[in-house]
């Protein structure tokens, strides 16, 4: 039983290792892709859409209206960054149902590359909107003694957002396999069904969260009504 | 629980070209279709709203051009009928003239078939009364009446007028004496001396009969006339109904 997909090793070339992460993570972005790509091809102005059209606006009309209610700013620019990253998870660990599919997100080093990506748009969003300086000095406040708090408090998020992610998909991932050798009838499909809800959420929460750090960023220092009206990050399992 | 360092710097790398591919693939696409419509929803909603508002506008200007109409047909139809009432009024009355006027006119042409059948009934009344007792006369006339009317006439001309007994005497032409029977010689003789003791002279006379008396006798001498004749009784009865006629007809009341 292997923990990660880390270890499923598919080609390997020097330093570089063709592991199921990235075949799997590639399979994921060609899917995105290529459906988007057929979907988008044919688009029309017209009031009578296809169901694909449609399904298409419902998620992106979905992820601008969270994007819009957390950061309560325009959600253009945010949008492909926390989109892709719902999307990505939630097709990850959507496809958990496809018997062999590892899900990439059952990987720490993909949760930590997502949440790397996420701690490095953080301050990149934040100079973008306010500039380097007031971006920077949220970091010294209330008092520069703060600053190396303010440092580990940005670090450890991004840990937790690693590892809450990898943990929740890589226990269900276990917890099937255990089930299956132990009893492979019935249960295993119930905790495949709870692993699928799991996913879903679990995507909902890293995109929101990123979404909140980002909105902390880019809002910080407006004064006292914006300190007050900062989005409040939900309560993650 | 490893990090595989080279597998995070791949993913990484993996996670930006799937935001970019998304980005232009799925967001951008969707995005501006969705744009487009809703440009396309919005300008045609502003088309709707002009021709909503057109279409109020030109209700409403229907509306008042319907309240006018309305209006002016109400107006109309009062003029109408008081025209109606009007005219009904002026043809009542003239009617009324006119039934006055047929009224009057059938009023005098009764007034005047009843005059004339009244006249012709006492025409016919006083012929026939003049007929019956010019008949009954004649019937009753024998010698004895006629003798009783020659005494009757001899007694008048003992009480002749001056003027007659004057013209009489003067004059040289014959005395016509008519008589509707004939006379007998002894009255001839009687009425000849009576005459000439009421006029002092002998008096020429010519004796002859005529029907034109019912039953009497006519001297007629220069113009002057003495006569005793039934018909004048007659004459009298005719003007005595005819005086009572006329009253009786102005005594009518006027219809």
């Amino acid at each position: 039983m292997t923990i990660t997909p880390d270890d499923v090793v598919y080609w390997q070339w020097g330093l570089f290792t063709l592991n199921g992460t990235i075949a799997f993570t590639w399979l994921v972005m060609a899917l995105l892709t290529l459906g988007s790509w057929l979907i988008t091809r044919n688009l029309g102005d017209d009031p009578n859409l296809t169901r694909w059209q449609n399904l298409l606006e419902v998620l992106v009309t979905g992820i601008r209206d969270q994007i819009a209610q957390v950061s309560r700013q325009q959600p253009g620019i945010y949008l492909p960054f926390v989109g892709t990253l719902f999307l990505f998870i939630a097709m990850s660990n959507l496809l958990t149902i496809v018997p062999g599919y590892e899900a990439p997100t059952g990987s720490l080093s993909t949760t930590t590359a997502l949440a790397i990506c996420v701690f490095v748009a953080v301050p990149v969003f934040g100079i973008a909107s306010k500039g380097a300086g007031i971006f920077l000095r949220h970091y010294v406040k209330p008092t520069p003694l703060m600053l190396p708090f303010n440092v580990i408090g940005e670090i450890s998020r991004t840990v937790a957002l690693a590892v809450r992610l990898y943990g929740n998909i890589m226990s269900g991932t276990v917890i099937v396999a255990i089930l299956l050798s132990l009893t492979p009838y019935f249960f295993p499909v119930v905790m495949q069904l709870l692993g699928l809800l799991t996913g879903m959420i679990q995507a909902y929460i890293f995109a929101i969260l990123a979404m909140v750090y980002i909105a902390s960023a880019t809002s910080v220092h407006e004064g006292s009504q914006d300190q007050d009206e900062k989005p409040q990050p939900p309560v993650s399992p | 629980m490893e990090i595989d360092w080279i597998t995070v710097s791949a993913q990484v790398v993996n996670f930006l070209i799937l935001v970019w591919l998304l980005k232009r693939f799925l967001y951008q696409p969707v995005i501006h279709a969705m744009d487009k419509r809703e440009n396309r929803i919005r300008s045609r909603m502003t088309t709707a709203e002009q021709r909503e508002r057109a279409a109020n506008q030109a209700r409403q200007d229907y509306e008042r051009k319907l309240a006018d109409l309305e209006q002016q047909q109400a107006s109309l139809l009062a003029e109408a009928e008081k025209e109606a009432r009007q005219s009904r009024r002026d043809m009542i009355e003239q009617a009324r003239i006119d039934t006055a006027e047929a009224r009057n006119q059938w009023m005098q042409e009764v007034k005047e078939e009843k005059a004339s059948f009244i006249k012709g009934v006492q025409q016919q009344s006083l012929f026939a009364v003049e007929s019956i007792a010019r008949r009954a006369l004649e019937d009753l006339a024998d010698e004895q009446l006629e003798e009783r009317i020659t005494h009757t006439f001899i007694d008048q001309l003992s009480t002749l007028d001056q003027g007659i007994i004057d013209t009489l005497s003067k004059t040289r032409k014959p005395a016509t004496l008519s008589s509707s029977f004939e006379l007998a010689p002894d009255l001839k003789n009687a009425i000849s001396r009576e005459l000439q003791t009421a006029i002092g002279a002998a008096v020429p006379m010519t004796f002859q009969r005529s029907e034109r008396l019912i039953c009497g006798i006519e001297l007629v001498c220069e113009g002057h006339v003495l006569s005793w004749n039934l018909s004048d009784y007659l004459t009298d009865l005719t003007s005595l109904m005819e005086k009572a006629f006329e009253t009786a007809r102005s005594r009518e009341p006027e219809a």
